[in-house]
C-alpha cells in the first residue's frame, strides 16, 4: 500500500500536473500493485516447474533435499524454491540491464548535462512506451531516465529481499514478483537504449540502416585489429571517436563480438561484426585481435588467461568486470601502451577516453609484432592434431550441446572434416571439450581449419519503431491480416546449427508477418545466404511491415519491441499508456499478434526480458536449453477454462478458445518450433478474415513440417468463416470427425472484469 | 549412484533412477503397467543403431506392447510411415504438462498414464522433463529406452558404449513384450 507521502512523491517524479494523458491507476507501481493481473494471468498460464537440483544450498541450515514433497530447513517446498530461483535469476538480468543503464545515462550526463534533452526524431513522438506506461512519466530528459531507473533499481531490492530465507514462500507469488521485475527490465532497457541513442546520435526515425560487413573472415588482418566485447558502447564508441579525430579510422580494424559489436555499428558502418556470443572464444583463439577492450555482461570470465595465449592484450573497461587487473585509469597513456606492448599486460581502465586512446596506441604496435602470432590452422595441421585423440570421449560428455565430438575429431584424424565442421556449426563455444581432453586436443583451434571465412552482411540496428509504421501496420496486426509480429531474441545458446534462426526468420518473412531481431539472434539471421549470396537483411525490406525483417539493435533493444506493442495499443487503439499497465497488457494479450522466440537463450537477461514480454502478455518460445530455466507458463487447451469478458456487452463468455495457448514455453526442434509461433500468433480479436490466414500458416507449416493436420485444430476454427479456403474441404471433414461446434466470435475480449481490478471493463474500450 | 554420460545432467539430489539392461526385468516393469504410454522424440529420427533407426525399434517396441504413442516435436509424419499412427501428438513439456495432472484421462481418454517410457529426446531435455515427473507426478513411473542415464528417470537403461549392446537390449525387450 502506497502512504499519501509516497503518493506525492510520484506526482513529483512523474509531474502528475502534465496533462499529455490522465494518469492511470499504477503509476510506478509496487509489487502488489500488479499482483491480482499476474494472478489472473497465471491462472490460464500455470507455472510448469522443471527443478535443474533438487536439493536447496543456499543458507546453512542446508543442503536441503527438496526432491516431491520434501520441503527445506526453513519450510520452503519444491515449487516455491523453482519459483525463487526464477526470480533472483530475473533479478541478476534486470540488474544488468540496470547497471549498464545507470552507468550509460551517468557517462552521458557527465558529458551533456541533466538537461540534455530525448529527441528520438520526427518519426517517434512516444519516445518510451515503457516508461510512460509502467511510471506514468513522459520522460523529456536524461535526468528522466535517471529516475526511472532509481525507481527500477529501487523496486529490485524489494524483490531480490523476497528471496531471502524465510520470506516469499508460494510459488505464485514468486512469479509475481520476477513478472514484476522483469517489467522493469524493460523500463531499464528502454532507458540505456534511448540514452544511447540520443547521447551517441546512434540513427533514429528511419528504417534503411545501413548494412554492415560481418563475420571472423570480414576482418583486414593486414591492419591492427581491436575487438570490443560485451554490452556496453561507452568505450567502443569512445574508440571510433578517437580514431576519426586521430585520422586512423580506415588504418586500424574494430570489431565486435555480442551486444556491443550491434552498438558500435550504429556509431560506424565501418566497425565489423564477428558475430555472436557462441563465437567468442574461437575468435579469441584465432589471435588475430591485438587489443581486446571488455565492457560488461556475456564476457568470458577467463578471456585474460585466453588473451595471454595469443599475445592479445586486454583492457576491462567496467567496474563490473575488473577481472583482478591493475588499475590505470590514472597513469599515463603512453606508459600503459609500453607495458602492454612489451610485457603483454591486461589493464583495468575505467576512464573511457583514455582506454581508446591506450586501446588505439597499443594495436598499433602490436600489430607488426603480432603478425607471427596469427596463424590460423590448417586443416593438414587439424589432422595431425587430431591424430592424438584416443576416443575417450571425455569431450563430448561435457559437452552442454551434446555434440558428438569424439566421432569427428577421429575423422578428422583420417583426413575427413565435414564431421566437425557440423559441430562447429553448432557449437556454443564454451571450450569445455579442451579442458577435458587427456591428450590436449586443441579442438577449439581445430575449428579454425572448418569454419567459413567468407563475409556475411547484418543491418545496423535501428532502435525504436517509427510511430508512423504503427499507425499503418496497427489495424492489420490487431484484425489479423498481418499474421503477427515475430521477434527473434537473446543469446547463441542454439540446440543445432547456427543457421536456425535465419531459417525460421525467412519462413516468417516469406509469410509476410514482421519479424524483429534484436541481439545474438540479429547476428545469426544474416549468417546465411541464399544461391545468389544474399542475407535474409539484403533480400527482406527494413520496415516494420508486412515481409519486413527488421534489426532493432542489441539486447537493451528489447524494450522498443515490447514498445511496439504498447503503440499499437496507444498509438492505434488510442488506448492511454500512462500508468495504465493492465488495460494494455490486456490489450497485447488478446489483440496484439506477437511472439518472442529465444531460441538460444541463456543468460539471465534473456530469463528477465521474456518475462518482461509475459507480463505484457506476449507469448515466448523458447529453445530446449531452456528447460533449465525451470519455468514455463503452460496452459491446457482442452482442460483449462478460457472464459472473458465481452467488452462491449460486459458479459463472461466462454470462448472456449485457447488463444494464445501458452505464454512460455520450451520446445525441442525448429520445426516444432515453426508450428508453435505461427499457432501463438492467434487471438481471440482476430477477425474471420485475419484468422483465416493465420489458420492458413498454421495448418500449412503443420502439413511441411510435421505432417497432416495440426490435431488441435477444432480448438481455433471459431465459426466456418475462419476457415482458409484453400483447405476448406479438408478442414469440415476433419471438424467432422471431432464433432466440432462453433464458439463466439469477440470483437473485444478482455480478462479485465475477470478478476479483482481497480480498472473498470470500461476502460479498454480505446478509440477505435 | 550411476553418473548420467553427459555431464549437464548430473544429478544433484539423492532420487536417482534405477538403472536396468535385462530386457526381461525391463518388459516386466512394462507389462505390469495398466496404461502404458510411450513418447517419442525427435532424435530417434537421427539415431542409427546398426542398419536400423532408433524410432524403428520404438514402433516395435509399441507394437509389441500394444502401447498408446505420443508423437513429439516433427515426428509424426516418420512414425506414420514406419505403419504406427501416434495416438496422441503433443511437444514433449505439452504430454510431461498433462502427465504431471493425476486427472487427465490420457491419450485414450481412458485415465492418466501409470507409466511413461521416453525414447529419442535430447539428454538435457529430456532429463529436465524427467524431472518434473520426478517431482510433481508420483502417481506414475518413468523409463527411458535410449542409451544414456537418465538420474530424474524412475528406470533407466544405464549407459550403453557399444551399439550391438544397445540393439540387443531393445531386440530383447521387443521379443520379451511379444511374449505373453
Amino acid at each position: 500500500m502506497k502512504g499519501t507521502k509516497r503518493l506525492e512523491e510520484i506526482k513529483e517524479i512523474i509531474r502528475a500536473e502534465e496533462d499529455w494523458e490522465p494518469v492511470g491507476p499504477t503509476p510506478m507501481p509496487h509489487v502488489p500493485d500488479l499482483r491480482e493481473w499476474d494472478r489472473r494471468l497465471l491462472k490460464t498460464y500455470k507455472p510448469f516447474y522443471a527443478p535443474f537440483c533438487d536439493l536447496c544450498c543456499l543458507c546453512t541450515y542446508g543442503k536441503c533435499d527438496l526432491t516431491g514433497t520434501n520441503r527445506g530447513a526453513c519450510g520452503i517446498d519444491i515449487a516455491s524454491q523453482q519459483g525463487r530461483m526464477v526470480t533472483i535469476a530475473c533479478c541478476m538480468g534486470m540488474a544488468a540491464h540496470a547497471g549498464h543503464a545507470a552507468h550509460i545515462i551517468e557517462y552521458l550526463i557527465e558529458k551533456y548535462g541533466e538537461d540534455y534533452p530525448i529527441d528520438l526524431g520526427n518519426q517517434v513522438n512516444v519516445e518510451c512506451p515503457n516508461i510512460r506506461l509502467v511510471l506514468g512519466m513522459k520522460p523529456k530528459t536524461l535526468g528522466d531516465l535517471k529516475k526511472a531507473v532509481e525507481y527500477a533499481a529501487t523496486e529490485l531490492v524489494h524483490v531480490l529481499s523476497s528471496t531471502h530465507t524465510g520470506q516469499e514462500g508460494d510459488p505464485v507469488d514468486y512469479e509475481s514478483k520476477a513478472l514484476h521485475i522483469s517489467m522493469l527490465d524493460h523500463v531499464c532497457m528502454e532507458a540505456a537504449d534511448v540514452a544511447q541513442i540520443v547521447g551517441f546520435k546512434f540513427p533514429t526515425s528511419k528504417a534503411d540502416t545501413p548494412i554492415v560487413d560481418m563475420g571472423w573472415g570480414s576482418v583486414d588482418k593486414s591492419k591492427p585489429v581491436i575487438l570490443v566485447v560485451g554490452h556496453n558502447p561507452a568505450c567502443s564508441t569512445e574508440i571510433i571517436d578517437y580514431l576519426r579525430e586521430q585520422g586512423l579510422e580506415d588504418k586500424v580494424e574494430v570489431c565486435g563480438i555480442c551486444c556491443t559489436a550491434l552498438e558500435t555499428t550504429r556509431y560506424s558502418d565501418k566497425a565489423k561484426i564477428i558475430g555472436p556470443l557462441s563465437r567468442q572464444l574461437f575468435f579469441v583463439r584465432a589471435g588475430i585481435a591485438d587489443v581486446i577492450v571488455a565492457d560488461e555482461q556475456c564476457i568470458r570470465t577467463d578471456l585474460t588467461v585466453e588473451a595471454s595465449k595469443v599475445g592479445s592484450v586486454v583492457i576491462a573497461s567496467s567496474d563490473k568486470a575488473c577481472r583482478g587487473l591493475e588499475e590505470a585509469s590514472e597513469r599515463p597513456a603512453d606508459e600503459v601502451v609500453k607495458e602492454m606492448v612489451e610485457q603483454r599486460k591486461h589493464f583495468l581502465i575505467l576512464d573511457h577516453r583514455k582506454a581508446a586512446e591506450v586501446a588505439v596506441k597499443a594495436a598499433m604496435e602490436l600489430a607488426p609484432r603480432r603478425k607471427e602470432e596469427k596463424p590460423l590452422m590448417t586443416k593438414e595441421q587439424a589432422q595431425e592434431a587430431a591424430k592424438a585423440c584416443k576416443a575417450c570421449r571425455n569431450c563430448e560428455q561435457v559437452c552442454p550441446n551434446l555434440l558428438p565430438l569424439s566421432e569427428a575429431i577421429q575423422k578428422a584424424a583420417e583426413g575427413r572434416f565435414e564431421e566437425l565442421r557440423a559441430c562447429f556449426e553448432r557449437c556454443i563455444g564454451c571450450g569445455k571439450c579442451e579442458e577435458v581432453c587427456p591428450q590436449d586436443v586443441p579442438i577449439q583451434k581445430m575449428f579454425q581449419s572448418v569454419a567459413s571465412w567468407e563475409t556475411w552482411k547484418c543491418r545496423a540496428g535501428r532502435g525504436p519503431v517509427m510511430d508512423t509504421e504503427i499507425r499503418k501496420v496497427g489495424a492489420p496486426i490487431v484484425l489479423g491480416t498481418i499474421p503477427g509480429v515475430v521477434a527473434f531474441v537473446g543469446c547463441s545458446n542454439f540446440p543445432e546449427e547456427i543457421d536456425e534462426v535465419a531459417e525460421m526468420a525467412e519462413e516468417f518473412a516469406r509469410r509476410k508477418y514482421i519479424v524483429v531481431l534484436t541481439g545474438c539472434s540479429a547476428m545469426v539471421a544474416g549468417m546465411r545466404k541464399d544461391k545468389d549470396g544474399l542475407t535474409i537483411y539484403e533480400k527482406f525490406p527494413p520496415d516494420f511491415d508486412a515481409g519486413g525483417v527488421v534489426n532493432i539493435g542489441s539486447c537493451v533493444a528489447n524494450a522498443h519491441i515490447s514498445g511496439a506493442v504498447m503503440k499499437i495499443a496507444n498509438i492505434f487503439a488510442n488506448l492511454p499508456l500512462r500508468a495504465n499497465y493492465e488495460v494494455i497488457a490486456d490489450y497485447v494479450l488478446n489483440r496484439v499478434g506477437a511472439c518472442g522466440v529465444a531460441w538460444g537463450a541463456m543468460s539471465q537477461k534473456a530469463a528477465s526480458i521474456g518475462t518482461g514480454f509475459n507480463r505484457l502478455g506476449v507469448p515466448v518460445v523458447l529453445g530446449p536449453h531452456s528447460s533449465k530455466y525451470r519455468r514455463q507458463y503452460l496452459s491446457r487447451k482442452e482442460e483449462d477454462d478460457w472464459t472473458v469478458m465481452d467488452g462491449r456487452k460486459k458479459e463472461l463468455v466462454d470462448t472456449k478458445e485457447p488463444t494464445p495457448e501458452h505464454l512460455c514455453i520450451v520446445v525441442e526442434s525448429k520445426e516444432r518450433a515453426m508450428v508453435t509461433i505461427a499457432k501463438l500468433c492467434m487471438r481471440k480479436n482476430d477477425t474471420p478474415q485475419g484468422r483465416q490466414i493465420k489458420l492458413t500458416h498454421y495448418i500449412d507449416l503443420h502439413k511441411r513440417l510435421i505432417g497432416g493436420l495440426p490435431p488441435d485444430l477444432h480448438h481455433f476454427v471459431r465459426t466456418e468463416r475462419d476457415i482458409p479456403m484453400f483447405f476448406k474441404r479438408e478442414v469440415m471433414e476433419f471438424l467432422k470427425q471431432k464433432g466440432w461446434q462453433r464458439k463466439p466470435v469477440l470483437s473485444l475480449p478482455t480478462l479485465i472484469g475477470t478478476y479483482p481490478s481497480k480498472v473498470s471493463v470500461d476502460a479498454v474500450v480505446g478509440g477505435k | 549412484m550411476a553418473l548420467p554420460y553427459h555431464k549437464v545432467n548430473v544429478l544433484t539430489g539423492f532420487k536417482a533412477a534405477a538403472e536396468m539392461k535385462d530386457p526381461k526385468a525391463l518388459a516386466k516393469v512394462i507389462k505390469k503397467a495398466q496404461r502404458p504410454l510411450l513418447v517419442v522424440g525427435p532424435k530417434a529420427l537421427s539415431i542409427k543403431i546398426g542398419e536400423k533407426l532408433f524410432v524403428e525399434y520404438l514402433v516395435e517396441i509399441a507394437k509389441a506392447g500394444n502401447i498408446p504413442v505420443c508423437a513429439t516435436a516433427h515426428t509424426k509424419g516418420k512414425l506414420e510411415e514406419l505403419g504406427l499412427v501416434p495416438d496422441s501428438t503433443y511437444d514433449i513439456m505439452e504430454i510431461i504438462n498433462h502427465l504431471k495432472d493425476p486427472e487427465w484421462k490420457g491419450v485414450k481418454g481412458e485415465g492418466n498414464h501409470d507409466l511413461v517410457l521416453f525414447g529419442g529426446f535430447r539428454t538435457d531435455l529430456g532429463n529436465q522433463g524427467l524431472s518434473t515427473l520426478k517431482h510433481f507426478a508420483p502417481h506414475l513411473r518413468t523409463m527411458t529406452l535410449c542409451r544414456f542415464y537418465y538420474p530424474n528417470a524412475t528406470f533407466s537403461l544405464p549407459n550403453i558404449r557399444k551399439d550391438e549392446d544397445w540393439k540387443a537390449l531393445l531386440e530383447g525387450l521387443v521379443e520379451e513384450l511379444k511374449t505373453s
